[in-house]
C-alpha cells in the first residue's frame, strides 16, 4: 500500500512536471510568433529561432499597409461585431420562447435547430457562393455577415435555450400581472438577468466570426472586403511569383491573433466557461 | 443528433425553477404562447434561408452535373457512385475518418489524464487557460508556423537533439503531414475538451470520492467507478462534439500543406478540402455537382457516426 | 537601421498615395465637363487583376492605368484581388457580376472560363493599333505563344493576350566558381549534366536543390526528359486507356529521375522540409542549381548575396522550352469589351509593359524589351522557333489526382521508376472512369 502510494505520487509529479513543459511549450510559441514578427525576411529564412536585432517596428508598418492587413483588420472587426450582434440578439427572443413554451411544436423547433450543430460547413459552402451571387452580394460585407448570422443560428439558440431555461420565470410572472407586454417582459424583466448569457453568446461568436476561414475566402476577394484569415492567404500565396517578406506576415499573425490573446486575458474564465460549462449541462 | 442533447434529464440547479405554479390559463402561459411565433420568426426566418435551404440545395445540386455557368445536367445518383470510385475521395474519407477516430481516442484519453493531473496542482486553472488558448488560434498559424518549426535545422530538432535523439524524423515530409495535422488538432483540442471534463468533474459531490476512500478504492478505482459514471453524459455529449468539429477542419490543412493557391497534396486531404477542390479548382471548371455530393456523403457521415455513438454510450442517467 | 526600413514602405505608399491622386484628378477631368470635346470618349470598365495592390505588377498596371484615363478619359474600376481570382470568375460570370477585364495565366484562363465558352475571342484585339507606335498588336506578340494554346469550344486560342510570359528551367549562380569550374559549358546530354554534378559532389557540393514537397516544380525533370523523348505528357495523360505508360521512352525518362533521387544528387534534408526552405539554401549557396520558373528571380532577389550572378538553362535534350503566359481575358459577357480592348492594346505599348521588366524582374512578350539582366538566358531560350505549355497542357485535375502524389514517392526515393509507371497508369484508368 505504501509503496504503491509513492509510486502513484511519482507518477503524478512526472505528469505534473509533462504539464507544465507543454504549458511553456504553449507560450513560448506565442513568444516566438511575436518575436519573429520584428525580424526581417531573410533572417527568419537563415535562421527561424533568433532574437530581433533591432527590433523592427516597420513590420507593422508594412503588414497594415502595403499588406493589407489594416483595411483587413477594419473588415473583420466590423464584420465579426456586427454578425454576433445580429445573431444573439435575432437568437435571444427565439431562444426565450423555445425555453418557455413546452409544446410539442416547441420541442419539434428546438431540435431543428440543434441539428444544425451537426452540419458541416463544408456543405452550405457551394450553395450560400451560388445564392449570394445570384442577388448580388458575394464580396460584399452585408453577405459575410449575412452567412455568419446563419451559421450562428444552431448554436447560439441552443446555448441561450438552455440558459433561459435555468432561469425562474417568478419574475415574469411578476411582470405579466403588473400588465407588462410580452416584449417589455422580455426586454425589461428577462434580458438583465441574462446579460451574462448574453454576453458570452455573443464572445463566442465573435471568436468564431474573427477566426472563420472557409466561407471569408470563397464570399469574399477584393481587397476592401476580405477579413484577416483571407488577407493572410492571400498574402501566403504571393511567396509564389513575387516572393515574400516573412517579417510582415508574422506581423500579420500577431495581428489575427492579439485580439484574442486580448480577450482571452480579460475575459478568459467566461470564454471557457461559456464554451464548455454550456456543453456539460 | 445533437438534439438528443436536449431530452437527458438536467441536474436540477440550486435555485429551482417553480414552473408550473400558474395553471395552464394563467396570465403569463397565454403571454407566453401569444409571443411564441412572434418571437421565433426572425431567427426561423434567418435559419431556414441561410441553413436549411442551402443544405437542400446541396442535396438538389448533388444529383446534377454543373460547372456553376452553364446549364445543369441531370445525373441521378451517378456523382456518388463516381466519388466511391474516385481514389482521391476514398482518401480523403479514410482521413477524415482517421481524424475522428484516432485523433478523438488520443484526444480523450489525454483529457482525462491531464484533468487528474491538473486537479491536483498548484496555479491549475493558469494552467488550463494556457492550454485552452490554442483552440482560439485560427489553424492557418499552425501551418505556418510548423514550416519553421519543424524544418532539419528548426527549433524542435535542435531541442531533440540537445535530448540526444541523432536522426530525427523527417517531420515536414509528404508522407508525414498528416500525422502532423493530426498531431496539431490533438494539441489545441486537448485543452479544450480537457476544460470540458474537468468542469463536469468538478461538479462530482467530494462525498462520493471519500465514500470510495473509505471502502479502500485506489485511484484508478476511483476513476472508474465514480469520475467515469458520473461524467459518462458529458463524454458522450463531447464526442458527438469531436465528430461534428473533426469533419470541419479546413484550415489546418489548407496551409499546412500548401497555400490558398496551391493545394496540399491528396495524401493529406479531407473531405472539406476535397469538397473545396471540387468547386473551387485552381485551373479547371468547377465540378460542383461532385463538391456537393461528396459535401452532402460527409454530412450523412456525421449523422451515421453520431447515431452509433449515442446509441454505444447510451447509460442510464446517473442521479446523485 | 530601423530608419531605412521605415523610409520604403513610406515611399510606396506616397506612391501609391500620388496615383491614387492622379487617377481622382483625371476622373474628375473626364467626367466633369467632357473638357476633351470628344463626346465618345470617358466611360469606365471594370479589371479584376490577380495582383495585390502592393505588388510590383500592380505598380506598373496602376501606372499604365493612369496614363490610359488622362489619354482616353477612360475610367478603370480595378479590383486588386490576388490569385485566387481564377477561382471566383466562373461563378461571378453565371451570376453576370463578370468583370469587364481580368488576368491571370493562361492555365487558369483556360481552365476556369476559356475551356467553358466563356471567353471572348480576342482576335480583333490583335488587329488594334499600339497606341504611339504605328504597328499591329499581332506584330509584337509572336504568333508561337498563340499556337501553344489549346482551343476554346469556339475553335479560338485568343482567349488570353500576354502580357507577362514565364519560362521554366535550371537555375544557377554563374559567379559560382565551384560550378563555372564543373561547368565550362552547357552540357550537352544528359549524361554530361549528371558528370557536372559528379563534380560538385567531389567538392561535396549538392547538385540539385529542391523543395522535396512540391511536385510541380520537381515533375519539371520529368516533363522535360519526356519532353527531350518525344512523348507529349497531354497525350500521355489524356490518352482514356492509358497505354502510353507502356512506352519504353517514359520508363527511361522516369529511370533518369529515379538515378538523380539515388544518385545522392539532390540536397540532403530536401524531402523533410516545406518551401521556401529549399529556395533558401540554394539562394544562399548550398546548391547549385535550382528548378523552377522564371520568377525565381524575384522570389529570391531580396536574399542573395552580393556578387551573384543569374544563369539559366535547359536540361540537356529538351527540344523546346516551356511557356506560361500571364495575361488578360475577357469574359464574353462583359458588358464594356471595347474599352478593355483598348486598354489591353495601351498597355502593349513599350513604354508602359518595359516596367513589367524593369520593375517587376520579369519577361514580357514583346522580344524588343529587353528581360531584365538576370532572366538574359531565359528569354533567348524563348526566343526559339517554336515553345510549349509546362507538362504539355495537361489540364484538369489529372496531376493532383494520378501523377503528384506516385512521382513525389519517386522523388523521395520510395518507389522505382517502374513502380512508378505502373501505380500512374492503373490510377490514369480510375481517373478517366471518373471524369465526365
Amino acid at each position: 500500500m505504501q509503496t504503491q502510494r509513492r509510486s502513484a505520487g511519482l507518477a503524478r509529479r512526472i505528469a505534473t512536471a509533462l504539464v507544465w513543459c507543454v504549458v511553456a511549450a504553449d507560450l513560448l510559441l506565442i513568444l516566438w510568433i511575436a518575436l519573429t514578427s520584428l525580424r526581417g525576411s531573410s533572417d527568419i529564412l537563415h535562421q527561424a529561432f533568433g532574437l530581433p536585432a533591432p527590433p523592427r517596428v516597420g513590420n507593422y508598418l508594412t503588414a497594415l499597409r502595403d499588406g493589407g492587413f489594416g483595411q483587413a483588420a477594419l473588415n473583420s472587426v466590423l464584420v465579426a461585431v456586427v454578425s454576433s450582434l445580429a445573431a444573439v440578439a435575432i437568437a435571444a427572443p427565439c431562444a426565450y420562447a423555445l425555453s418557455r413554451r413546452r409544446s410539442r411544436v416547441s420541442s419539434m423547433l428546438t431540435m431543428t435547430f440543434a441539428m444544425g450543430l451537426g452540419v458541416p460547413g463544408q456543405v452550405l459552402v457551394v450553395p450560400l457562393f451560388v445564392g449570394l451571387a445570384k442577388v448580388n452580394l458575394t464580396d460584399s460585407h452585408l453577405g459575410l455577415i449575412l452567412v455568419y448570422i446563419g451559421l450562428a443560428m444552431p448554436f447560439t439558440v441552443f446555448m441561450l435555450t438552455g440558459f433561459f431555461a435555468g432561469i425562474p420565470s417568478v419574475l415574469e410572472e411578476a411582470a405579466v400581472l403588473d400588465g407588462a407586454g410580452p416584449v417589455r417582459t422580455f426586454v425589461q424583466v428577462v434580458l438583465p438577468v441574462a446579460r451574462g448569457g448574453l454576453i458570452t453568446a455573443f464572445l463566442l461568436q465573435f471568436i468564431s466570426g474573427w477566426n472563420e476561414t472557409l466561407f471569408a475566402l470563397v464570399l469574399t476577394h477584393s481587397q476592401d472586403q476580405i477579413t484577416l484569415p483571407v488577407a493572410l492567404a492571400e498574402f501566403v500565396a504571393t511567396e509564389q511569383i513575387n516572393g515574400m517578406d516573412y517579417g510582415t506576415m508574422f506581423a500579420g499573425v500577431c495581428i489575427i491573433l492579439a485580439p484574442m490573446i486580448a480577450l482571452f486575458s480579460w475575459m478568459g474564465t467566461r470564454i471557457i466557461q461559456g464554451m464548455t460549462v454550456g456543453i456539460g449541462k | 443528433m445533437a438534439a438528443t442533447l436536449l431530452d437527458k434529464p438536467r441536474p436540477a440547479p440550486a435555485r429551482a425553477p417553480r414552473r408550473h405554479r400558474g395553471g395552464a390559463g394563467s396570465p403569463l402561459i397565454r403571454q407566453q404562447r401569444r409571443m411564441f411565433w412572434p418571437f421565433t420568426a426572425p431567427a426561423l426566418l434567418v435559419y431556414a434561408v441561410m441553413f436549411l435551404a442551402p443544405v437542400g440545395y446541396a442535396v438538389w445540386t448533388s444529383l446534377y452535373k454543373w460547372d456553376g455557368m452553364g446549364d445543369m445536367q441531370w445525373r441521378g445518383l451517378h456523382n456518388y457512385q463516381v466519388l466511391l470510385q474516385d481514389p482521391s475521395f476514398r482518401t480523403s474519407l479514410v482521413n477524415t475518418l482517421k481524424l475522428m477516430f484516432v485523433g478523438g481516442t488520443v484526444t480523450f484519453v489525454i483529457s482525462f489524464a491531464l484533468t487528474l493531473v491538473l486537479r491536483e496542482m498548484k496555479a491549475r486553472l493558469f494552467a488550463r487557460s494556457v492550454l485552452f488558448f490554442p483552440c482560439l488560434v485560427n489553424g492557418m498559424v499552425f501551418g505556418i508556423a510548423a514550416g519553421f518549426l519543424f524544418s532539419p535545422t528548426g527549433p524542435v530538432n535542435q531541442a531533440l537533439h540537445f535530448l540526444g535523439v541523432t536522426t530525427p524524423p523527417k517531420w515536414l515530409s509528404t508522407d508525414n503531414l498528416l500525422p502532423m495535422v493530426l498531431g496539431t488538432l490533438i494539441w489545441t483540442a486537448t485543452g479544450y475538451y480537457t476544460s470540458i471534463i474537468m468542469a463536469a468533474v468538478d461538479q462530482i459531490p467530494a462525498y462520493l470520492y471519500e465514500a470510495a476512500e473509505l471502502d479502500g478504492a485506489n485511484a484508478w478505482q476511483r476513476f472508474r467507478h465514480v469520475t467515469l459514471p458520473c461524467a459518462w453524459d458529458v463524454i458522450s455529449v463531447c464526442a458527438v462534439l469531436w465528430t461534428v468539429s473533426s469533419v470541419k477542419i479546413f484550415e489546418l490543412i489548407l496551409l499546412f500543406g500548401g497555400t490558398s493557391s496551391a493545394y496540399p497534396p491528396v495524401s493529406s486531404w479531407n473531405t472539406a478540402l476535397y469538397v473545396y477542390a471540387e468547386a473551387f479548382p485552381q485551373a479547371t471548371v468547377p465540378r460542383l455537382g461532385m463538391a456537393t455530393a461528396a459535401a452532402v456523403s460527409s454530412l450523412l457521415m456525421v449523422t451515421v457516426v453520431t447515431l452509433v455513438l449515442r446509441r454505444l454510450m447510451r447509460r442510464d442517467p446517473i442521479e446523485y | 537601421m530601423p530608419r531605412t526600413s521605415l523610409s520604403t514602405p513610406t515611399r510606396i505608399v506616397g506612391a501609391a498615395a500620388a496615383t491614387a491622386l492622379v487617377l481622382g484628378l483625371s476622373a474628375c477631368g473626364s467626367s466633369g465637363t467632357g473638357a476633351s470635346g470628344d463626346a465618345k470618349a470617358g466611360g469606365s470598365f471594370t479589371y479584376w487583376s490577380m495582383w495585390r495592390a502592393e505588388e510590383p505588377q500592380a505598380q506598373v498596371l496602376k501606372a499604365a492605368i493612369a496614363d490610359f484615363t488622362t489619354a482616353t478619359g477612360i475610367k478603370v474600376d480595378v479590383n486588386w484581388a490576388g490569385r485566387d481570382i481564377s477561382k471566383k470568375i466562373g461563378p461571378s460570370i453565371a451570376a453576370n457580376q463578370a468583370p469587364d477585364l481580368w488576368d491571370q495565366a493562361n492555365d487558369a484562363i483556360f481552365g476556369s472560363v476559356a475551356s467553358a465558352g466563356q471567353a471572348l475571342d480576342l482576335s480583333p484585339v490583335l488587329g488594334l493599333q499600339i497606341p504611339g507606335e504605328n504597328v499591329p498588336v499581332s506584330q509584337v506578340i509572336p504568333g508561337k505563344y498563340f499556337d501553344m494554346l489549346p482551343k476554346d469550344p469556339g475553335g479560338s486560342n485568343h482567349y488570353v493576350i500576354p502580357y507577362e510570359v514565364a519560362t521554366t528551367g535550371l537555375y544557377y549562380n554563374a559567379a559560382d566558381p565551384d560550378l563555372a569550374a564543373a561547368m565550362p559549358a552547357a552540357p550537352a546530354d544528359w549524361a554530361a549534366l549528371l558528370k557536372v554534378c559528379d563534380t560538385l559532389k567531389a567538392k561535396s557540393k549538392p547538385c540539385f536543390a529542391s523543395e522535396g514537397e512540391d511536385p510541380w516544380t520537381n515533375g519539371l525533370y520529368f516533363d522535360y526528359l519526356l519532353n527531350g523523348a518525344g512523348v507529349d505528357v497531354s497525350k500521355l495523360a489524356n490518352d482514356k486507356s492509358s497505354a502510353g505508360w507502356d512506352d519504353p521512352a517514359v520508363l527511361a525518362a522516369a529511370q533518369k529521375v529515379e538515378q538523380l533521387v539515388k544518385g545522392g544528387y539532390l540536397i540532403p534534408g530536401y524531402d523533410a522540409t516545406k518551401y521556401p526552405a529549399q529556395e533558401t539554401n540554394w539562394a544562399g549557396g548550398k546548391a547549385a542549381f535550382l528548378m523552377n520558373g522564371s520568377w525565381v528571380t524575384a522570389e529570391v532577389a531580396k536574399q542573395i548575396p552580393a556578387g551573384w550572378k543569374f544563369g539559366s538553362m535547359l536540361p540537356p535534350g529538351t527540344k523546346s522550352p516551356d511557356a506560361t503566359l500571364f495575361g488578360f481575358s475577357i469574359p464574353k459577357k462583359a458588358k464594356h469589351a471595347e474599352a478593355a480592348e483598348k486598354f489591353i492594346a495601351f498597355f502593349l505599348q513599350k513604354k508602359e509593359l518595359a516596367g513589367i521588366s524593369t520593375t517587376a524582374g520579369n519577361i514580357t512578350p514583346r522580344e524588343d524589351i529587353p528581360a531584365p539582366a538576370e532572366l538574359a538566358d531565359a528569354q533567348k531560350a524563348l526566343a526559339g522557333a517554336t515553345v510549349r505549355l509546362p507538362f504539355d497542357g495537361v489540364a484538369g485535375n489529372w496531376s493532383p489526382k494520378v501523377l503528384d502524389q506516385h512521382f513525389l514517392d519517386l522523388w523521395h526515393g520510395k518507389s522505382t521508376a517502374a513502380q512508378f509507371v505502373a501505380k500512374c497508369k492503373a490510377d490514369q484508368v480510375t481517373y478517366w472512369q471518373t471524369q465526365g
